[in-house]
């Protein structure tokens, strides 16, 4: 009996599944054959539009005029303002007692006992850059905002991970928050603690925590939940209490997922700790922003070089501590390096040499800016044949950025509307259809239509980009040892990197405008593309390319007909977290001329008028949560409540 | 599941009468509203397809009823998802049951509060999985000192008891490694060190040999058989594997869809099955060396009381009968205490051997001549089928 329906049922999976994909279809155009007769006019129509400008004004001015009298701010945000404050201040005092030699021999020695001798030799080599680029102070500005924030997000995702990892009911609640936490822009988190903190350290440091604790909760929870049963059923037969069984089962088992969390956290804590200098972070990011905004790109490079070095360290560091599994202790003690560290910082106060010694400083922003300039003479325009960056950008701008602002503009509101729901249907299901749909409407009902659809049209360019580009080289990688051993070590510095930083370079090479913020999200999405494609079609079961060459197929034909097909998944997530990704950083761009949403929301924190800027960050939330949806596949994540 | 070699069987171990585990009416239903199952005798006699589609539910074990006595392995055998591994856990209540009662040494398991059945957990019976459970973080010597840790030993104490138990296993030198670097075995062994390590009264096994290699699983069965000739544990093994049961088993259930079909020791299993699933079942056993002497004998007549011929013992096997009778070339006297039982010859072994029923000649009275001819010339096909079953199951 079996034998014969399994055939029946091959023949007809597919039809059935043209015949759903054209269902949704038409049940869509039915819905909107009826509903015709109402929709009308190409922009959002201004009656279903709500001004939200008024009452966030008056919010916004509520609080500044009550923050220093009303008890909720005099009782509990004070407390957490200052609270921050003084932790910060704390930790960047300590650092500066430690002076440059204290804190460069305990960077290295944690790296030591850590990961071994190499690292800790980078490690303090990445320090002592930072100095020679006269930028220690700023980095230990950071450093010390850093330290205080990735403490607060792991205590913070530590007991939302226990929470979600004990209980089933809080877990459901919890995971698709923060799912959705974790693809929204940090862009969109700096203006809501800017309206409660005030521009300052305290809204950095929160805005940090609450962008950096989602990947610390998650893995808490995952590792929690993924615990082998059997190991769980085991230690229950032997009557552990439930504590017992946490404390010598669970959290031990989560082992690697809690290290995992603690180097996510870490590293988005920098990337936002970075762009949180547009909210008075200082450090770093500051001076990148700063140079930024006069187009002083020496000055940027070496702030920015700093920021990449401390990326790529702790990443590296937090790294080789999860990793290091079973191995035994074979370095150096904590007390041995707390000893070093603590002898360094003595005889360097002893020398009076804790302040970083100016004549070592390496002027590196003169000779950079002299580049800048050769190449703004030489290579933005008019070179022969190929034309020159500028030339690209103004192209690029022109015949790509242009039609499609103007196509997505020119198309009535409703039918974007229905586009939204038809993708995201075919893809995904029902449910992600709706909030897609939900969140597109509710960028119409906040009144920024238009400008959400030019920044919509700078990531719709940017991902065709990233997405050509990244199957691309993802495939070549996929298909060839070499190409793959030659991209790794490009793409681990690529993705440890702050989105932040990728703005300098393209400004460097293309100027300002939307062009180079589209390519600042090209370059910052397509490590990530690449490798998921790359993994996706490795990891293509051997079985079934051994049995297609064993018929005789050619690559080509393996390509297309096995691997494309059984990675189908793999692919799609390739496009969503292009998406995500590319989002990000076009919203960023609005600080280098992107223009749009990213730009309201860098005016609103320049100019005060934070009700631009919350609009705005609405509008950007809502926008990333359309995306995510729409390119949403359907396994990714069952049982979830879109 | 052919069988092509069973060991010979181990003398029967002294059982005692008081049960250990007292099981009766046990059901574990899954599914919405799972109380109204065994409740309802309607919907208990439906089978696993109408009640799914009825109410939604599966029932893993239905009304089962057995106990385990003091000392004896007590096998529960059948195919996957007859409800064995649900049984098992029900008896320390790892998975709840839905009805029924389970006592240990006369003590209601299921009125236990939490602070009791831990303690059940921690000393009273301790359990061994069949993918090990171990936790992959400690040594090899913490993982066995694990339950000592649980119930709250001192740390010198619990790691010099978890010593001794690692070397009665075979594991000295590996005190120190992780369960990572021990192969499928090797853990195994480490998993019943652990059980063992915290002196239960009941040890409990799931399928624990399942998924090693046919020569390791070998070696742990002997190993098995060992510790409990030595110490007497009583043990419940579960097992898909009618050799490892047959083995190991001083009696067995045989599950089927949740229920008991058959309980009885191997010989009754293997010699008398209850419906035609059992005889399936063990019908590529070699009957021979499950089915004893006394059981292929034809009852002693007076002149054979002064016979010659070689004694065996009535619960040698078969086999070991042949082999008597082949070397003294005439039949051997069954012989318990200096009494003769009965008679086996060649026509009682190789009846036994051919599958074919000799006792219902003995039945009709005992012939004074060597040779019952009656039932060697009469072959009949199922001519199991007509002996009155030993053993009715005691839970179906």
């Amino acid at each position: 009996m079996a034998t014969l329906t399994v055939p029946a049922l091959r023949t007809r999976t597919p039809a059935v599944l043209r015949n759903r994909a054209v269902g949704k279809l038409l049940l869509l155009a039915l819905v909107t054959a009826v509903l015709l007769p109402l929709l009308h006019g190409r922009a959002w129509p201004h009656h279903l539009t709500v001004s939200l400008t008024q009452p966030l004004t008056d919010a916004s001015n509520w609080i500044i005029d009550n923050r220093d009298t009303h008890p909720l701010f005099l009782y509990f945000f004070g407390y957490i303002s200052n609270a921050v404050v003084l932790s910060v201040h704390a930790v960047y005092v300590t650092l500066l007692a430690l002076g440059w030699p204290g804190v460069t021999a305990l960077g290295a020695l944690v790296a030591w006992r850590v990961a071994g001798p190499r690292l800790a030799a980078g490690t303090a080599a990445a320090f002592l850059a930072c100095g020679a680029l006269g930028m220690w102070e700023a980095t230990m500005q950071t450093l010390a905002l850093m330290v205080a924030a990735v403490l607060a997000s792991v205590l913070v995702g530590l007991v939302l991970g226990l929470a979600g990892g004990l209980s089933a009911r809080l877990d459901r609640a919890l995971r698709p928050v923060l799912d959705t936490m974790q693809v929204l822009p940090a862009f969109a988190y700096l203006l809501p603690v800017v309206l409660v903190f005030g521009i300052g350290v305290p809204a950095a440091v929160l805005a940090t925590v609450v962008y950096a604790a989602p990947p610390m909760a998650r893995l808490t929870a995952l590792g929690l939940r993924g615990a082998d049963p059997e190991v769980l059923e085991a230690v229950e037969s032997l009557g552990a209490t439930r504590r017992q069984r946490l404390l010598t089962a669970r959290i031990p088992l989560a082992r690697k997922e809690l290290l995992l969390g603690l180097n996510q956290t870490i590293m988005m804590a920098l990337s936002m700790a970075v762009i949180a200098s547009v909210i008075g972070a200082g450090g770093l990011g500051d001076r990148v922003y700063q140079a930024l905004s006069t187009v002083d790109v020496g000055q940027a490079l070496a702030a920015g070089i700093p920021i990449v070095l401390l990326a790529v360290v702790l990443d590296r560091v937090t790294g080789a501590a999860g990793a290091d599994g079973a191995k035994a202790p074979r370095t150096i003690g904590w007390l041995y390096a707390l000893a070093v560290t603590a002898a360094a910082a003595l005889a360097a106060r002893l020398l009076g040499a804790l302040d970083w010694p100016v004549g070592w400083n390496v002027e590196i922003a003169a000779p950079v800016n002299r580049a800048v300039a050769w190449m703004t003479s030489h290579l933005y325009s008019g070179v022969p044949v190929v034309g020159g960056t500028a030339d690209w950008a103004a192209h690029f701008t022109t015949w790509v950025l242009d039609p499609v602002r103007d196509g997505l503009q020119w198309l009535p509101w409703w039918s974007l509307l229905l586009i939204v729901a038809a993708l995201a249907w075919v893809i995904g299901t029902w449910r992600t259809a709706l909030t897609a749909v939900l969140a597109m409407a509710a960028i119409g009902v906040l009144g920024v239509w238009e400008p959400s659809l030019d920044t919509l049209s700078q990531v719709l360019a940017a991902v065709a980009v990233t997405l050509v580009l990244g199957f691309a080289v993802g495939i070549a990688a996929a298909r060839s040892d070499r190409v793959e051993r030659a991209l790794r070590p490009v793409l681990d510095v690529f993705q440890t990197m702050p989105q932040f930083v990728y703005l300098i370079p393209v400004v460097a090479l293309f100027g300002v405008g939307r062009a180079p913020a589209v390519a600042a999200a090209v370059v910052y999405a397509l490590p990530a593309v690449v490798r998921i494609t790359t993994q996706g079609l490795r990891q293509v079961d051997p079985a079934a390319l051994e049995s297609a060459r064993s018929l005789g197929a050619t690559g080509r034909q393996q390509l297309w007909q096995v691997q494309i097909p059984l990675a189908r998944r793999a692919l799609l997530l390739a496009v969503n977290q292009g998406v995500v990704l590319v989002l990000a950083v076009v919203i960023i761009g609005g600080l280098v001329g992107g223009g749009a949403l990213g730009y309201n929301v860098a005016y609103g924190l320049a100019q005060g008028d934070l009700a631009t800027g919350l609009v705005a960050g609405a509008a950007i939330v809502c926008l990333g949560l359309m995306l995510d949806r729409v390119t949403q596949p359907t396994e990714r994540r069952p049982g979830k409540g879109a | 599941m052919s069988t092509t070699t069973v060991p010979t069987r181990k003398p029967p171990t002294a059982q005692g009468d008081e049960p250990v585990f007292s099981v009766s009416g046990l059901w574990k239903v899954f599914g919405p509203k799972p109380e109204r199952v065994p409740a309802d005798p309607e919907l208990g006699a439906l089978d696993a397809a109408e009640l799914r589609t009825r109410t939604g539910c599966t029932a893993a074990v239905r009304d089962v009823s057995f106990d385990v006595r003091k000392g004896e392995v007590f096998v529960v055998m059948g195919l996957s998802g007859s409800g064995k591994s649900t049984l098992v856990r029900c008896l320390t209540r790892l998975i709840e049951p839905t009805a029924g009662t389970i006592a240990i040494d006369g003590e209601d398991v299921r009125a236990m509060d939490k602070s009791r059945l831990r303690e059940l957990r921690r000393h009273r019976a301790a359990m061994v999985f069949q993918h090990f459970g171990l936790l992959p973080h400690r040594t090899v010597l913490d993982n066995v000192a694990y339950g000592l840790e649980i119930q709250g030993v001192g740390k010198a104490e619990r790691r010099e008891r978890a010593a001794e138990i690692v070397a009665k296993v075979g594991l000295e030198g590996m005190e120190n490694r992780r369960p990572g670097q021990l192969s499928g075995g090797q853990r195994q062994r480490v998993g019943l060190a652990r059980a063992l390590a915290v002196d239960p009264e009941v040890l409990l096994f799931d399928e624990p040999f399942s998924a090693l290699d046919p020569l390791i699983r070998r070696d742990m069965q002997d190993e098995v058989a060992r510790l409990h000739q030595e110490e007497g544990r009583t043990m419940v093994f579960i097992t898909h594997d009618l050799s490892e049961a047959l083995k190991l088993g001083d009696r067995i259930a045989l599950m089927r869809d949740g229920q008991v079909v058959q309980l009885g020791t191997p010989e009754e299993i293997v010699g008398s099955p209850a419906d035609d699933y059992v005889r399936e079942f063990v019908r590529d056993v070699p009957r021979e060396q499950v089915l004893t002497a006394r059981t292929a004998m034809r009852p002693a007549a007076p002149a054979d009381e002064t016979g010659s011929g070689p004694a065996v013992s009535p619960d040698a096997t078969v086999a070991e009968a042949i082999e008597a009778v082949a070397r003294a070339g005439e039949p051997a006297r069954v012989m318990d205490e200096g009494k003769c039982l009965g008679v086996v010859g060649h026509e009682q072994l190789l009846g036994v051997v051919a599958g074919v029923d000799s006792t219902s000649a003995t039945a009709s009275g005992p012939t004074a001549g060597p040779i019952p001819k009656d039932t060697a010339t009469e072959p009949r096909e199922h001519a199991r089928a007509e002996k009155p079953a030993t053993s009715t199951p005691e839970a179906v």
